[in-house]
């Protein structure tokens, strides 16, 4: 069942409708698409039409948010089911999700919730990791999620936790930069704390995105560009974990392609000058 | 120690039903109390569901008004918790919400704009099909007529409005002011599909929705025909039959046909 690292994609963003005829008229300078994994699950229409096509020209990816991989419910494997129908229509080169839970009892909150990094978490998202890599047929790629609370029973940090999942479920790791600053941030950690302590031969994706900011605290929104701060610790990422695919992840107050394109272009331009053209290049 | 499943199911009435046992497990940070931050979660969720429930219901927001449509809004959250992966599905009871509930009982146009606009977004991403076309009959001999059975598009939904919802929903989409809510004198028969990845809706006259009706349940033309003349008189009925049938076709409401 264990495949090879996914491969090196370059610079990407998210697929977002409102992009979808500009995509096609185009052909932006965009090296790879992440999907919404849940927005495809449907049975036909404009969505489907336009991922079939968006798929022919470019490498994608799936990203998804209701796995809930951390809950203590059981698997639903009706999710399941549509998530592997799914990859084979889309081909992705990787499938992620959130190291996170969602909602129990047959509840979904919509949202990436946080669990205590204790050694019996630990023992459960491992195993239902293996269950679904079992049932897909390959790896999965776990992100980290911004958070906004910590639990008093916690035995280790956040990166150990990331870290002994990855190598015990032997899955592959999505960076989240951002949710890194965020959850540093509010809980008072440092960034290359968690940048130093997660495994590099696991980490296969970055994401970058925009959060805001409230008095006390940083929310993950997904709907600012990205901040200067952000960008910084971006810069040292990849001079830690060098040329890994990398997206910008817009959700809401989306703007024109254009803009995001012009993100794109300056994480590649921050990535060219910390490894060099020559050692991107070569990663492609 | 609780165990993950207990912490779960507190972290989740805490959010839900605003108990504020989780606390006892989570930490203040440095900056700030654990209450304030339990709280992100807590404002997340509604305003998450919110956003969703405001992107599929645009129109019944714009009539109601921001405050009507908020106060509505957080009634069904309260009443819902979503049991779906996707939030895509999180709205769909919203037309029975405000059909059952007390608030618009005597505004039936609210639940029947609620219902065209959940239709509108049913059909909007529902199974593909290729419409048929009228040509596709071009071969088939008069005799065969009378056994053919059509099968219709299938994000084909029929509704029946009670009151003019459907052009209170067209002057709001248009962004002009809508007309004053009434009751019809009769039902208004209406059909929701999609055409060339839009979803479209058009009233039916009584007799094209009977006729499209029995169709759909896989009646025979022949017999559509003798239905026809029996609802509305035998003068011409035949081609009053072929005439909604030929509609059928040029607004792509078919997918198929077959001989019975």
């Amino acid at each position: 069942m264990i495949s090879e690292k996914p491969p090196y994609l370059g610079f990407g963003l998210g697929l977002r409708p409102q992009h979808y005829q500009e995509i096609l008229d185009g052909s932006p300078a965009i090296d790879w698409f992440e999907i919404i994994s849940e927005n495809y699950m449907i049975e036909g229409g404009q969505p489907l039409y336009m991922l079939d096509r968006i798929c022919e020209r470019y490498p994608t990816v799936m990203h998804g948010v209701s796995l809930s991989i951390a809950s203590t419910a059981p698997l639903d494997m009706e999710y399941l089911g549509a998530l592997k129908r799914l990859a084979q229509r889309v081909r992705p080169k990787w499938i992620s999700d959130h190291l996170c839970w969602t909602g129990v009892h047959g509840v979904n909150l919509h949202d990436l919730l946080p669990i205590p990094y204790t050694e019996e978490a630990l023992d459960h998202v491992v195993a239902r990791v293996r269950q679904v890599q079992d049932f897909l047929g390959r790896r999965l790629t776990l992100e980290n999620v911004s958070s906004y609370v910590t639990f008093g029973q916690s035995e280790m940090t956040e990166w150990e936790f990331v870290s002994e999942v990855a190598r015990r479920a032997d899955c592959w790791l999505l960076f989240d930069v951002n949710n890194v600053y965020v959850s540093a941030f509010n809980h008072g950690f440092l960034t290359n704390d968690f940048l130093h302590g997660v495994p590099r031969d696991r980490v296969v994706q970055f994401h970058v995105a925009g959060h805001s900011h409230e008095e006390s605290h940083l929310i993950d929104t997904h709907d600012h560009p990205v901040c200067d701060q952000v960008w910084d610790f971006y810069r040292e990422t990849v001079g830690h974990f060098g040329p890994v695919s990398t997206m910008i992840e817009r959700d809401d107050n989306i703007p024109p392609l254009a803009e995001l394109v012009g993100e794109l272009d300056h994480a590649r331009s921050i990535a060219r000058a910390v490894l060099g053209a020559n050692r991107l290049e070569a990663a492609e | 120690m609780k165990s993950l499943r207990e912490i779960q199911e507190s972290f989740q009435r805490g959010i839900l039903a605003g108990d504020d046992a989780i606390l006892t497990e989570v930490k203040d940070s440095a900056k700030d109390r654990r209450k304030a931050l339990f709280g992100v979660y807590r404002n997340a969720y509604v305003a998450r569901l919110a956003d969703i429930l405001g992107e599929d219901y645009e129109q019944l927001h714009a009539y109601l008004g921001d405050r009507a449509f908020a106060k509505l809004v957080k009634a069904y959250i309260a009443a819902n918790p979503s049991d779906q992966r996707s939030a895509r599905w999180f709205g769909r009871h919203l037309p029975a919400f405000v059909r059952n509930g007390e608030t618009y009982a005597n505004h039936r146009e609210v639940a029947e704009i609620a219902e065209l606009e959940k239709a509108l977004t049913d059909a909007f991403d529902g199974p593909d099909a290729d419409p048929l076309r009228i040509e596709a009959l071009a071969a088939l001999a008069p005799e065969a007529w009378p056994n053919l059975v059509f099968v219709p598009h299938p994000t084909a939904i029929r509704l029946t409005f009670a009151t003019n919802a459907a052009d209170i929903w067209s002057a709001l989409k248009g962004e002009a002011a809508p007309p004053k809510a009434r009751h019809l004198p009769a039902p208004q028969a209406t059909l929701v599909w999609r055409q060339d990845f839009m979803s479209r809706f058009r009233p039916l006259s009584a007799e094209e929705a009977m006729m499209w009706d029995e169709a759909a349940k896989g009646v025979r033309f022949g017999v559509l025909c003798e239905m026809v003349a029996t609802f509305a008189g035998e003068d011409e009925a035949e081609l009053r039959a072929a005439s909604y049938v030929k509609g059928w076709f040029d607004m792509g409401m078919l997918a198929g046909c077959r001989t019975a």
